[in-house]
């Protein structure tokens, strides 16, 4: 049905650009990548450790801690890009974001409520339920608040940038009393477990969780590029969009769908990571503008790199400490919003 | 009348607000028809013309090419009804090429897609507008490129309805009169039906068969453009108005005054 339909609305200069693109950050992401294997408390060579089999401890520490973690944090960084760029898409709105919005609060809040109650409940949860209890309690959390967000801004303040914004804020606030709860009725050991959601780390990455993600990461792309045109035909405005042929609600049901997906998935494994899901957008549409058609696969390949970039300097900055990363990307991204409100400041008031 | 000139059935068709009500309109389209509606601001042109798009949640009966509204998906209905709202905003920046493709995203296959835009670009005088960002054009330019993706989308469709909510708003008057007689070739070339919600009494007269006054939510008189009705109108807008009768041509209307009360 896609491909029937031509690149319509660029001449072959512009393809072309959007391909020497596309090259230019895959190219760089696979040089991050190759540093970042080098970079960390114990010195790799990589392909001494690639080639040279009775160097156990670093072959271990490559296959086993190393490289699962910068391929997860890619995976991760490309699902915030992707689930950021879908809301975006959704609100019409370049300053909806899952994490400004609560979306990943609410999937956090979630997973801090199962954490501490399930602890609580009188009988046990089986063993091979557990490891989709946060993923699963997550989605709902996320899935939730996407709802919630969706009618009350519609109802409260149709239309308005500010009004959505504010919605978020307020949905962030009762999310964030939800968690203060739950972590005030946590013990010591749901304490420290907790304390990872709030501030991010993709310490937990292994083969197993990162095949997982990547599964995600798959459906919800492929899922998207069918939505690409619609989510475009969103951009003219709602009345504009429905005048000619889209049918609404079955795609911003879609839509909330695949952002609650991938929004879950990111906060259950490696907690809450502000504003990647903000920027590799803007990133994205800064280079090649907002055709969605490339805005979704570039904002995956900058939400990658971001992370990458963050997660490196979160782990090698204090070596042999460890920083959790979504300090450092909130470091990044509370700058950059604001630069973002001062560019548009015409539009808001 | 016979059934299968009908294109569109309206019986009865009302909205209720949240303090007023409007309608009940009913009326009946034919094919091939152009109609002009008139009346005062917020009298309820543009929720009837959304009634009609079948955009609009209403009670009583539309049917549209002998099948109720409620029947039609919302794809379906794209390829056959073009509807040009009033307020135009535009969240990201796209290019105009992509604007005027879009209004054809209802088409699964469509191969003629870029002739198409090329077509409608070209009929809506935006060809110059092409490989443009949307962002950066004037209104009168955002209203062109808009007009060329309602072309396009029943660009190679017959027998369609086009509603339009004041698409000649943003325009200076030359270009005014270029886009209307544009607009009027195209809907006869393809015997579409055109209905208008205009500002300008003259070229409601002058390029439209049919007038629908509208005042208070309701259908004041549904009428011919010739002779002019110049009485109904002057009610309409509680004004008075100058007709000079033009041999050859329809008649001539001219605002000349407040207080309609005056000379009644």
């Amino acid at each position: 049905m896609l491909k029937t339909t031509p690149l319509y609305g660029y001449s072959s200069i512009v393809i072309n650009q959007a391909a020497f693109i596309y090259a230019t950050a895959l190219l760089v992401l696979v040089i991050m990548t190759f540093i970042a294997t080098v970079l960390g408390p114990v010195e790799l060579h990589f392909l001494d450790s690639l080639l040279v089999t009775d160097e156990i401890v670093e072959s271990y520490i490559l296959w086993q801690v190393r490289l699962p973690r910068i391929l997860f944090s890619i995976a991760i960084g490309a699902s915030l890009g992707l689930a950021g760029a879908l809301t975006q898409g959704l609100f019409r709105n370049p300053l909806a974001d899952p994490g400004l919005l609560g979306v990943s609060s609410g999937a956090a809040a979630a997973a801090a409520g199962a954490i501490v109650f399930s602890g609580n409940l009188p009988w046990g949860i089986p063993e091979a339920l557990s490891v989709w209890l946060l993923p699963g309690a997550a989605f709902c959390g996320a899935l939730g608040i996407c709802f919630l967000l969706d009618r009350l801004a519609r109802w409260l303040t149709p239309g308005s940038v500010i009004g959505l914004l504010l919605t978020g804020i307020a949905i962030n606030a009762l999310v964030a009393a939800f968690i203060g709860l739950s972590t005030y009725l946590a013990n010591d050991e749901q304490l420290r477990n907790l304390s990872f959601w709030t501030m991010g780390s993709l310490a937990g990455a292994n083969w197993m969780v990162l095949s997982l993600m990547m599964l995600v990461l798959m459906v919800a792309f492929l899922c998207s590029q069918r939505l690409t045109r619609q989510i475009n035909a969103l951009s003219l405005g709602e009345t504009v969009a429905a005048q000619i042929g889209i049918n609404l609600k079955q795609l911003r049901q879609r839509i909330i769908l695949m952002v609650a997906f991938l929004s879950a998935c990111a906060v259950a494994w490696c907690g809450m990571i502000g504003f990647i899901s903000l920027i590799a957008p803007h990133i994205a549409r800064a280079m090649v503008g907002s055709d969605h058609r490339q805005v979704l696969p570039l904002s995956m390949l900058f939400g990658g790199l971001l992370l990458l970039l963050a997660d490196t300097f979160a782990r090698t900055v204090a070596i042999p400490a460890e920083i959790p990363v979504g300090i450092f990307t909130a470091l990044l991204g509370a700058p950059f919003f604001l630069s973002l409100l001062a560019k548009q400041r015409k539009e808001l008031i | 009348m016979t059934q299968d000139q009908l294109l569109m059935t309206l019986s009865g068709a009302s909205i209720r607000a949240r303090k007023s009500r409007l309608g009940p309109f009913s009326l009946k389209i034919q094919h091939n028809q152009r109609i002009a509606i008139l009346g005062p601001s917020g009298a309820g042109k543009s929720s009837l013309l959304q009634i009609m798009a079948g955009l609009h949640e209403h009670t009583g009966q539309v049917e549209f090419l002998s099948k109720p509204m409620k029947q039609w998906s919302v794809q379906e209905l794209a390829c056959h009804r073009a509807f040009l709202p009033q307020q135009q905003e535009i969240a990201f920046n796209l290019s105009t090429e992509m604007i005027i493709g879009l209004g054809r995203v209802a088409r699964n296959h469509d191969p003629q897609l870029l002739d198409i835009i090329q077509g409608s670009a070209k009929a809506a005088r935006a060809e110059h507008l092409l490989r443009r960002n949307y962002q950066t054009l004037s209104g009168g330019e955002k209203a062109r490129i808009h007009l060329a993706r309602i072309f396009a989308q029943l660009w190679d469709q017959q027998n369609g309805i086009l509603l339009m909510d004041e698409p000649l708003a943003a325009l200076d008057p030359g270009l005014q009169i270029e886009l209307l007689s544009s607009i009027v070739g195209f809907c006869q070339n393809r015997s579409h039906a055109l209905v208008a919600i205009l500002h300008d009494v003259q070229q409601a007269i002058e390029y439209f068969e049919r007038l629908l006054l509208i005042k208070d939510g309701k259908i004041m008189a549904d009428l011919l453009t010739h002779p002019a009705p110049k009485k109904e109108l002057e009610l309409l807008y509680e004004m008075r108005l100058e007709g000079i009768s033009r041999p050859g041509r329809k008649d001539l209307l001219i605002p000349c005054g407040l207080g309609f009360a005056d000379i009644s």
